[in-house]
């Protein structure tokens, strides 16, 4: 069929040569007259095609017969100048917001932005570069519409979320499709912990010349079953012809936490505590474990100061409050960050280079938490033939991470806060640490501090990841005929992660080994993809014009993986496994995945006015059922220029004005491996002999997840493009869910894949860039973005997902919060009260108080998920100086405490300080509080309730930069070709009622689909201010 | 036309490139392998055996969950629970919403376990030599009546509680899950019903079974596990008759102090074979296995289990067995379960002993020897008097009973039996019993709450 094709189009072509004349000229920039280099100029009617030199000059050769030349440079208005006949031409371009010039990259090729019928959302480099952060996805936070990005919390190199216009899956995965220079790369979480790792943050963020995001089903529709997360294209930085650049980077800066959580002081906390030994002698007296009261109080009066001086190391300070400890100044810090860039950018008309080198050294705002990243790129592209060009991009990065423990662990720094404040940093019996060092025992403490202390593991632990990752492609590009070319490349992405673990004596309360123990780990993901396929663009006469890609890619991702771990270390001095005398296990194992693909897409324009855009693409995949391997995902998309018509064509306020519709249908594939199968494991062994068990519940049926969306969109730009703006609203419908369905656990398992289920996704885009003001010196320009979604599951067969407070539920959004809802402390008795919540005879809820959790029905308290989302940009720039602001928010979503059951939780869960709300607990009959009454070791409504959920919504100042320029006439004396210094803040400030830490947050040792907006002891973001200079020659 | 012949060639090469690829759909788990070839051999048999053990040995069912679960609800003021697992500490409490996890995962892991021995029990055929097979079917069987005895104990009214064949047990599955289906919403038997199942697998399995079978399960295991259920039935001919083949077969005998039963050589953790009592144990290795007594009890675990003078009170001042508490930090621990890697001990001789004098005592029999021989060879070990057999009551029994076995995972089931009741809550109440699982009643429509849950 290929072959047909081929002939086809053979016929198709003709070529013709005709007189040619060259032109000269210069290209400037209007505000000061510095050259522009890079500038496109563009014979009007013809193919030829310059690029400006780093001087603003250029050399085209054109057709006899064109009379125009078309400048365009992004950020700049396009312009077209009448030539008069081979005399030089000057050309001055003036800055605009206005973007319908620019090229957007969508899936296999690229797309003027004015014929762009789907959704597409591009970010700029200059947005991205020099971001003060691991990875570049926080650079996209707050710059592009329906895009909602959520770094789980502070610490270095972990999981970033990113939702395009919500979730589409409640099991499968939801981030979207990853595309570097148009091959996929790996983004697998690799961690060997719960909590997760990032795999883009071995990106060079400076490398990046742009990231497209397909959003609707139209654009994404060509990437078939991986498509319905939405796509996000990255394109690195090309060499360029006529140019020869050298740039040097650097920045140092600070690091802060962005807020901290109030906890009880020393003398808030022994008062506390006593009057929670009193609410729990009446319950045990009532218990009939005491003949008296007053029997049970003195029980109470002798064990609690026991305890008290216990964790005060043995001595009575704490009735004078004399040690009054913050723990979370031991575990916070001001980190240092730092980065080296370099970069050249060069070549001729022949060989185009680029290449770039990156240094990364970062501290964490949490003690023992740090990352480094070295990484290079080499992006070389060469004219072998006048028709035939190849390629080569590649990029080398190694990053090591000093990793903190996942939230749910002891050792994880911030859990600190729940050790006591009356409790010495130092123990003074020992002068060490307090926890290092039981003089009894000549061992760690075992029950001093109130738990293991999490500094001990700074010095006597760590847990370090290294990544090597090389991601490189080659291809060669072949133009066939007159508007054919045939493009054929290999991409391959090679992840290499090993991670060593080492927790010494010191340790042990916490690993519950004595004498250290240590884990080395391995895994190896190579991502093998190639793409091949033809692209054929032509005008007919005057107002045809057509676009087509047909062609084939094929992917194969294999993981192979090993672990060890082995315990009893001679000393800590001896921390790799060869010296541990038991080697306690060993694992190791692989995994694999192909996807075969074929898509075609055609795009259709007449007179510039009507746009017409089909594509279909047929994916199969081994990760399905035998009965289901291959789909087909078919999309069609149109647009109206309003604009070129005539009774618009006059109008002189309106620049531009397009109406796009789009409808396409979308797959998920992102489940593991062998989800369909019926499945024993031999990780089955018993007293040394080897086992199997039955593991997996097989569905030979199992299918993707289908999207299929809509979009409807209007375009415009008016008032010489002083604004710009786009409105789009969509939704987008997700049937065949694959869902992990609770089964009953009587048939020897929990769950199945199944394909049941539906959910929805609605919401409205506006995106509005303004130039404000344009002076000769004075330039201001705003962009805002508002998106609003709204998540709903409209089916899930009749069950219920989540095994947390967060849920799966027919009628909601995806992770709802749901559990009792909390009515405060009983004036009566201090009980923790709920509403009953049953539903009564008439269809309403029963709105009575009762004490008994159980009696009280669970209802939605709370949602994860924002009801919008906003960003709103503003530059400035005046004669050499430019301030950048950009905010951003989340608003209409809610946070819930995991730990609140421990950190404001009545006592009951021991000694653990609790935050200062608890102060406020009740205390004697008619006491109106929310606060129940302090009862040590007695849950007194701890149990998931409205009791640990509070908003989310925040507003944050989220970049600041500022910058100068050095004059031109001053880099001539120094013979420099640009030098830039500048201030950038990152979180600089953010407003917000969450009492937590920080209101962007999701704790990473339990994150997923369902289990969103949880907080468990995470650590918040940084605050970071640098301070950076580029130097260009 | 130069162009038109690099064009066949590129177009050859695309051509060539979808054909190759096409087969390649078709990839092979490494670490799994398919439920067709899982059960085709005597050794595959045979392995899956092995894994229904590891399955029964995890954390929630026979690595010790179960059973610490029964002692929480049964602690009054002999043991402190100051651990920071809400979901145990609502069972401490009494106080236990049906969604609490451990009660879950209780349910799931027994359910696990005899999905497990129901695909062995399926795939019998394929084995050829008849004593293997036997081996296996009894082997099965033993854990598949272990766990639903373990199971209809928590999850549903003693057997002394009103009407066995009237109240609500657990569902009896006896079959492996090949999909699932409307059939797979199996409905509560009653619990008498489930007694049935239970003494019927483990009949089968002592019949089956030879007396002695390296740490597996042997017919000595079916007959003092049987001996335990006759107990709670409060059968007490039957319970010392099937103690007494225990004791008398002389395959057992108890270790020369109390300590060595529990032991911790050189208090380094490490693996350790069963003891000369271990009738039968769950084995723990450095990589598999999980032993949640050392977990809770054990201040080398977390030690969220603090034990008492209430308890220690109970003692007589020479008992050896005293001498196996310790204090650490303040508080004082049992040091029964310090190694991390020791055996889990699921049946001991002594509780053979125990079993057989009481039942004896109780119908005024003497099969196999008199109560007062048992009890004082139980009391000999622990370096104290003996009794006359004058001088021998019931509550003697009891308590040398409660003393000998404290905290291996009678406290409940012990208490019902006796209808003794826990602080001033009754023997039969309703917070005595497991919830059914919240998760369970929402995929299965057929399953019945217990009372005080709804």
């Amino acid at each position: 069929m290929l072959m047909g094709l081929c002939v086809l189009l053979l016929m198709a072509a003709t070529g013709a040569l005709a007189q040619s004349k060259e032109v000269k000229g210069k290209i400037t920039d209007s505000k000061d007259g510095t050259p522009i280099q890079g500038a496109t100029v563009h014979a009007r009617g013809g193919k030829a095609s310059v690029v400006s030199a780093a001087d603003g000059s250029f050399s085209i050769t054109v057709d006899a017969r064109t009379r125009q030349l078309e400048v365009t440079y992004v950020g700049y208005a396009a312009q077209t100048v009448a030539l008069n006949g081979a005399a030089p031409v000057t050309v001055s371009l003036e800055q605009s917001g206005e973007t319908l010039g620019e090229i957007v990259v969508v899936g296999y090729g690229t797309k003027s932005r004015r014929d762009v019928t789907g959704s597409v959302v591009k970010v700029q480099s200059k947005d991205i570069a020099n971001t003060p952060a691991t990875s570049f996805e926080s650079a996209l936070q707050g710059r592009a519409a329906g895009v909602q990005v959520n770094q789980q919390n502070g610490k270095l190199g972990q999981g970033i979320n990113i939702r395009i216009r919500g979730a589409s899956s409640v099991t499968a995965g939801n981030e979207p499709l990853y595309v570097v220079d148009g091959i996929p790369i790996t983004t697998d979480d690799l961690s060997s912990t719960i909590a997760p790792t990032n795999a883009l943050a071995d990106l060079n963020m400076n490398d990046i010349e742009s990231v497209e995001i397909l959003k609707d089903a139209s654009a994404a529709a060509i990437y078939g079953s991986r498509g319905s997360n939405g796509v996000v294209l990255i394109t690195t930085k090309k060499g360029k012809a006529g140019t020869s650049k050298l740039e040097l980077g650097y920045y140092h800066g600070n690091q802060r936490a962005t807020g901290r959580r109030k906890f009880m002081n020393a003398t808030e906390y022994v008062n506390y505590f006593k009057q929670a030994g009193l609410g729990a002698a009446k319950l045990d007296y009532a218990a009939g474990y005491f003949n008296t009261l007053q029997e049970a109080i003195e029980d109470y009066e002798s064990y609690i100061p026991s305890r008290f001086t216990r964790y005060a190391a043995g001595e009575n300070t704490w009735e004078t409050g004399a040690v009054n400890t913050d723990w979370q100044d031991e575990v916070f810090r001001t980190a240092p960050i730092s980065q080296y860039d370099m970069s050249v950018t060069g070549g001729n008309d022949k060989t185009k280079v680029f290449f770039s080198g990156q240094y990364l050294n970062q501290k964490g705002i949490l003690i023992g938490n740090s990352y480094k990243r070295y990484s290079g790129r080499l992006n070389i592209e060469h004219k072998l033939k006048n028709w035939l060009t190849a390629g080569a991009n590649l990029s080398y990065a190694r990053s090591l991470n000093y990793r903190v423990s996942n939230d749910n662990a002891f050792s994880t720094p911030l859990q600190i806060i729940a050790l006591s404040p009356i409790t010495p940093v130092i123990d003074p019996r020992t002068g060490l640490l307090s926890g290092a060092l039981d003089l009894a025992t000549d061992a760690p403490n075992t029950n001093y501090p109130v738990y293991y202390n999490p500094l001990l593991n700074v010095d006597n632990a760590f847990y370090h990841t290294l990544v090597n990752r090389t991601i490189g492609n080659a291809y060669l590009n072949a133009n066939l005929l007159n508007g054919l070319t045939f493009r054929t490349e290999l991409g391959i992405d090679q992840l290499n992660q090993t991670e060593e673990s080492y927790y010494g004596k010191l340790t042990a309360r916490n690993t519950g080994v004595a004498n250290g123990n240590g884990t080395y780990a391995t895994t190896e993901m190579l991502n093998l993809n190639t793409n091949n396929y033809f692209q054929y663009a032509k005008t007919f006469g005057t107002v045809h014009s057509l676009d087509a890609t047909l062609g084939m890619s094929y992917q194969n991702r294999q993981m192979v993986y090993s672990t060890a771990t082995g315990e009893q270390f001679p000393s800590d001095a001896y921390k790799t496994l060869s010296s541990a005398a038991s080697k306690t296990d060993a694992s190791s194992g692989s995994t694999s995945n192909t996807l075969l693909s074929y898509f075609l897409r055609a795009s259709y324009k007449f007179a510039n006015k009507y746009l017409l855009g089909v594509s279909g693409r047929i994916d199969g995949s081994s990760r399905f059922g035998t009965n289901n391997r291959y789909g087909f995902f078919p999309a069609v998309s149109a647009g109206w220029v309003l604009t070129e018509e005539n009774f618009l064509k006059g109008e002189k306020w309106l620049s531009f004005l397009k109406l796009k519709a789009s409808y396409g249908v979308t797959g998920n594939d992102n489940i593991s491996d062998f989800a369909s199968r019926g499945l024993y494991t031999g990780d089955a062994a018993y007293g040394g002999q080897a086992g199997q068990k039955p593991v997996q519940i097989a569905n030979p049926d199992l299918k993707w997840e289908t999207s299929t969306g809509a979009d409807i969109g209007v375009e415009g730009s008016i008032l010489q493009s002083r604004i710009g703006f786009e409105v789009e609203v969509y939704q987008r419908k997700t049937k065949d869910l694959i869902l992990s369905v609770e089964v009953p656990g009587t048939s020897g398992f929990s769950t199945q894949y199944k394909n049941v289920g539906n959910l929805t996704n609605k919401g409205i885009e506006i995106t509005l860039n303004t130039t404000n003001i344009q002076t000769r010196n004075f330039r201001w320009t705003s962009t805002l973005n508002f998106s609003a979604n709204k998540n709903k599951i409209t089916n899930l067969g009749g069950q219920e997902l989540g095994n947390s407070v967060n849920r799966a539920r027919e009628g909601e959004a995806l992770g709802v919060f749901v559990a009792r809802e909390f009515a405060g402390a009983d004036p009566a008795n201090g009980d923790a009260l709920y509403i009953t919540n049953t539903v009564k005879a008439d269809g309403t809820r029963d709105r009575a108080t009762t004490n008994d959790y159980n009696a009280a029905t669970d209802v939605v308290i709370g949602n994860p998920n924002p009801k919008f989302i906003y960003g709103f940009g503003n530059t400035v720039s005046y004669k050499g100086f430019d301030l950048d602001v950009l905010l951003q928010g989340v608003n209409g979503n809610q946070i819930f405490n995991k730990a609140g059951t421990y950190m404001s939780a009545s006592g009951s869960n021991g000694f653990d300080n609790q935050t200062v709300d608890q102060l406020a607990a009740w205390k004697n009959p008619g006491d109106i509080t929310m606060i129940p009454e302090a009862r040590l070791f007695y849950p007194n409504g701890t149990d998931p309730s409205s009791r640990y959920i509070s908003s989310g919504s925040y507003l944050r100042v989220k970049a600041v930069t500022l910058g100068y320029n050095l004059p031109r006439t001053l880099l001539n004396q120094i013979g420099l070709d640009r030098v830039r210094v500048y201030a950038r803040a990152q979180n600089l400030f953010t407003i917000t009622k969450y009492e937590g830490w920080d209101p962007e947050v999701n704790s990473d040792y339990q994150a997923s689909n369902i289990n969103l907006g949880n907080d468990f002891y995470s650590a918040p973001q940084a605050k970071t201010i640098v301070f950076g200079v580029n130097i260009g020659l | 036309m130069k162009y038109v012949k690099n064009l066949y060639i590129l177009c050859a090469a695309a051509v060539f490139t979808v054909a190759a690829c096409s087969k390649k759909l078709d990839t092979i788990p490494t670490e799994s392998i398919s439920n067709e070839a899982a059960l085709a051999t005597t050794s595959d048999v045979k392995i899956a055996m092995v894994g229904a053990y590891d399955d029964l040995g995890n954390a929630y069912l026979y690595g010790g969950d179960i059973f610490i679960l029964g002692d929480l609800m049964a602690a009054t003021t002999e043991i402190n629970w100051s651990g920071t697992f809400g979901a145990m500490t609502q069972v401490y409490n009494k106080a236990i919403p049906v969604d609490n996890s451990y009660i879950a995962n209780v349910w799931l892991s027994g359910y696990r376990a005899i999905n497990d021995v129901n695909n062995v029990l399926s795939a019998l055929d394929v084995i050829k030599d008849e004593d293997t097979r036997d081996d296996m079917e009894g082997q099965a069987k033993f854990i598949r009546g272990s766990v639903l005895f373990d199971l209809v104990r928590v999850f549903a009214k003693s057997w002394n509680d009103g009407n066995p064949a009237a109240n609500a047990g657990v569902p009896i599955v006896l079959t492996p899950t090949r999909s699932i289906t409307d059939s797979s919403k199996v409905p509560r038997a009653t619990v008498a019903a489930v007694y049935a199942q239970v003494i019927s697998d483990l009949t089968d399995a002592e019949t089956l079974l030879p007396p002695t079978n390296g740490f597996y399960a042997s017919s000595l295991a079916a007959s003092a596990m049987l001996a335990r259920i006759y107990l709670q039935q409060g059968d007490y001919a039957k319970a010392a008759v099937q103690a007494n083949k225990v004791i008398a077969s002389n395959a057992f005998r108890l270790t020369g102090t109390y300590e060595a039963a529990f032991p911790f050589p050189g208090g380094m953790a490490g693996a350790v074979a069963n003891t000369t009592e271990d009738v039968f144990a769950m084995q723990i290795t450095s990589s598999s296995g999980t032993n949640d007594f050392q977990t809770f009890y054990s201040p080398l675990g977390r030690g969220d289990i603090q034990i008492e003078d209430a308890h220690l009170n109970l003692y007589e001042a020479d008992d050896d067995r005293l001498n196996l508490f310790y204090n650490s930090g303040g508080s004082v621990f049992t040091g029964k379960f310090d190694n991390l890697y020791g055996n889990v001990h699921i049946i001991r001789l002594a509780e053979m002993y125990l079993i057989r004098a009481e039942a004896n005592f109780r119908q005024g029999t003497a099969v196999g020897a008199a109560p007062v021989d048992d009890i004082n060879t139980i009391r000999d070990r622990a370096n104290l008097a003996l009794y006359n057999a004058a001088d021998l009551t019931l509550a003697k029994i009891l308590l040398e009973r409660k003393l000998e076995l404290a905290f291996e995972g009678f406290g409940l089931h012990d208490a019902k039996r006796l209808q003794q009741s826990v602080g001033n809550i009754a023997w039969n109440a309703n917070n005595l019993v497991f919830p059914v699982p919240q998760r369970e009643r929402r995929v299965n429509t057929n399953l019945s709450q217990n009372d005080g849950y709804q």
